[in-house]
């Protein structure tokens, strides 16, 4: 006796939706029943979360113009990641490379205060591009040279990128230009003017130019993966590196190009957060390396199935947070956990629809 | 491709489906629910979680509903709190714009690493005002600092040190502490202290300890473990956030000054008594002033940096363990301080004998190292050395680590 799963072929999307709706809805209730006990009003709280306190805000444009401060670079670093999965090459390295992008853009913010604002923004993201791509490039090249493990090296270089940038962070001397020199304690100077985001004001609210790069970034890699010769190589290869062979590809080269673009987007989306945050901080990421993973395969790898997963994740992100706020007995540690809640309800839902579970006959066993 | 897409389109919809009915649901809105006017609101940042049970996040929301509650306000609609923020300016700046856009009138931050992103914040949102702890910037309108004379209360806690030392015969007093000289906080904690037990004891020395770090469980409890196998101590004071200097103190037969909170609590056989802070006295103010006349509000609360005569510091009841005299003399102390007659870095000493009787003497403040600080006779050093400048150990602090 024994179970085992069988994917369903004749879905369809209606009911797909509907399995979607009822796990939402579990977590939903389960969340309820937690925020019951503690004597909050359920439904007060859901429509501060879903509406990320928009209601009733006194500034509204500020809540927009901080979720899409959270919202870019997790949208930029899922779509980046992506690229790499398709080509079945586990870059899990996003964190990593997200403080490099960061790290290296601010040393150009931090070293020219006088330079004209677009052009350091230029430099900044270029020198964020170039010094994570790098890094993806040298993992890469390991892979293809000697056949390491990408995962473990992507992973690795998260570590040592975060405990650098702590390390700067926490150490004052005199050649740490990264911190302010008016403090005492150690803590990360601010950019001048000229690195910061610059933005369109639309009546109060301000939209800073990574939005409508990210947007431009969206299409273009939709564009890339669809269209491109390049687009279907990586495909091709994520299908079977052999086949590429066979077709007379050159696997390695595809492999190292790739794992550099997929590195130097997450480069720009940490120059992108540097600039629009006007500084860095050991906190950068804000986990978009390992959200954006998440984000990545609950699309199924389709770009448009990122942006809107990503706009939904950030929502939710984001709304948790705000929510809690509003009561003094709910912290931070309840809005993630109400997160968790509702993102593994989403992943049990997407399971559910597309498998089903099959008791075993014990004539199968032999 | 196409069926993936419709598929995430799918939890879109499920989502705003959703949110179409819970935000067509006629449920009463928050500000109109009972004990609220709805008419001020109290905004906190806070570097730990609210439902902490021990700690300086824990001190402060303490200090805060403490407040609130004995201003008729209702902590649960008009208090709106962002917890576990970091040090990082764009996540407090994010914070400032939530409690902002919640419609707080005033927002506190209670970590010192909050302090720039509350600068700007002043100039961006005129009509709040932001209160930051610990800090050294302000402005005239709207964005003041507080902190306290808790050396005032380090003194007092001191004195109960100095006589368990003469008590048990020991001259060696341990002191595990977050920073040293690097901080005029830590070095001005240590050195009132240090004149605390001298003024009962003056052939103790207090050996300290220094962690490098504001906060590790492990470290504060090596030290104090070093402190009393190596160097003998018989009293361990601390200057750090939990309590395991005062375990390790219970554990070894010895004694100890806490920090914080009453940790009586946590070792009961060892602890003395700790200095603590009654951040409600600031809070009270401050939301009083603010809600009442918030155009006054930096000429009549301003930098504020209260100490033992606003009641703002103070130490925690002695515990049975520490030997009678040392009561009388604490008073005595304490009233010198709380009348302004006198204060802790000055030309005068003060000494008390073995009843607790107090006399005061002209004596140079002197460093370990022989310079003199305060001329005998002199008056108290300046606030701002207490705050930001005092890099210096007092005579009888001997640096260990």
């Amino acid at each position: 006796m024994g179970f085992h799963l069988v994917r369903k072929t004749d879905i369809k999307i209606w009911q797909i939706a509907l399995y979607y709706l009822a796990g939402i809805a579990v977590s939903l209730i389960l969340g309820a029943v937690l925020l019951t006990s503690l004597e909050i009003n359920a439904v007060d709280y859901y429509k501060d979360m879903f509406t990320a306190g928009l209601i009733g805000n006194r500034f509204p444009a500020k809540t927009i113009e901080n979720f899409f401060v959270s919202f870019v670079p997790l949208l930029i670093t899922s779509l980046a990641l992506a690229l790499s999965f398709k080509m079945r090459f586990w870059n899990i390295g996003g964190e990593g490379q997200f403080i490099i992008g960061a790290l290296t853009s601010s040393v150009i913010a931090l070293k020219c205060p006088n330079m004209n604002p677009f052009l350091i923004l230029l430099l900044m993201v270029i020198t964020g591009m170039v010094f994570s791509g790098i890094t993806g490039l040298a993992i890469a090249f390991l892979k293809t040279k000697f056949n390491t493990n990408e995962t473990l090296a992507t992973l690795m270089i998260n570590y040592i990128a975060l405990y650098v940038i702590r390390f700067i962070g926490d150490t004052k001397a005199d050649w740490n230009f990264f911190l302010r020199e008016d403090s005492v304690r150690p803590k990360f100077a601010s950019f001048e003017e000229n690195a910061r985001m610059p933005y369109i004001d639309i009546g109060g609210y301000h939209l800073q130019f990574s939005v409508i790069f990210t947007v431009l970034i969206a299409f273009g890699i939709w564009f890339y993966l669809k269209y491109t010769k390049q687009g279907y190589e990586i495909s091709v290869v994520g299908d079977s590196s052999k086949t590429a062979k066979y077709a007379g590809m050159n696997v390695n080269k595809i492999v190292l190009r790739t794992m550099f673009i997929s590195a130097a987007m997450i480069g720009l989306a940490g120059a992108f957060t540097a600039s629009s945050s006007a500084g860095v901080s050991a906190n950068i990421t804000n986990n978009v390396g390992w959200t954006g993973i998440i984000v990545a395969w609950l699309s199924k790898l389709s770009i448009p199935g990122i942006v809107v997963a990503s706009f939904l994740i950030s929502i939710l992100q984001y709304g948790c947070r705000i929510a809690s706020a509003s009561y003094p007995s709910i912290d931070s540690h309840f809005a993630d956990l109400l997160q968790g809640i509702i993102l593994f309800s989403v992943l049990a839902a997407d399971f559910l629809a597309n498998y089903k579970i099959v008791r075993r006959k014990e004539t199968d066993n032999a | 491709m196409k069926k993936l897409l419709t598929r995430l389109l799918g939890v879109a919809l499920a989502i705003g489906m959703c949110l179409g009915a819970v935000s067509c649901s006629n449920t009463s809105d928050k500000t109109e629910n009972n004990g609220s006017d709805g008419s001020f609101k109290v905004g906190a940042i806070y570097i730990n979680s609210q439902n902490d049970t021990s700690g300086y996040t824990f001190a402060h929301h303490n200090g805060i509903t403490k407040a609130m509650d004995s201003l008729g306000m209702s902590t649960k609609d008009d208090l709106f709190i962002v917890d576990n923020v970091p040090e990082d300016d764009e996540k407090v700046k994010a914070a400032i714009d939530t409690l902002a856009g919640k419609g707080c009138n005033i927002i506190f931050g209670i970590s010192f690493g909050y302090i720039n992103a509350f600068d700007e914040a002043a100039k961006e949102y005129p009509d709040i005002i932001f209160s930051h702890a610990t800090g050294y910037l302000s402005n005239d309108t709207n964005f003041n600092n507080y902190f306290g004379r808790i050396y005032q209360a380090r003194y007092l806690a001191g004195i109960a040190a100095g006589y368990k030392s003469v008590e048990l015969g020991n001259n060696n007093v341990g002191y595990v502490s977050a920073w040293g000289t690097e901080y005029a906080e830590t070095c001005s904690g240590i050195n009132a202290f240090t004149l605390g037990v001298q003024s009962v004891n003056p052939d103790a020395t207090v050996h300290v300890y220094e962690l490098q770090t504001w906060g590790d469980n492990e470290k504060e409890r090596q030290a104090a473990q070093i402190l009393i196998d190596t160097y003998d101590c018989c009293v361990i004071a601390q200057h750090c956030d939990s309590a395991q200097p005062q375990l390790v103190a219970a554990e070894k037969g010895v004694f100890g000054c806490g920090y914080n909170s009453d940790m009586s609590v946590d070792a009961p056989d060892a602890h003395l008594t700790a200095p603590v802070w009654n951040w409600n006295v600031y809070y009270q103010l401050a939301i009083e002033t603010a809600k009442n006349t918030p155009a006054d509000f930096m000429s009549k609360v301003g930098n504020y940096y209260g100490g033992l005569s606003e009641g703002f510091v103070d130490i925690s009841p002695l515990s049975d363990k520490v030997p009678a005299a040392a009561s009388t003399a604490i008073d005595t102390a304490r009233e010198y301080m709380v009348n302004g007659k006198w204060d802790v870095f000055s030309g005068v000493a003060l000494t008390f004998d073995a009843n607790g009787a107090c006399t005061s003497e002209d004596k140079a403040l002197k460093t370990n190292d022989g310079q003199e600080i305060v001329a005998a006779g002199g008056a108290s050093v300046d606030d701002g050395v207490i705050t930001g400048s005092m890099n210096y150990f007092v005579e009888g602090v001997v640096q260990e680590q």
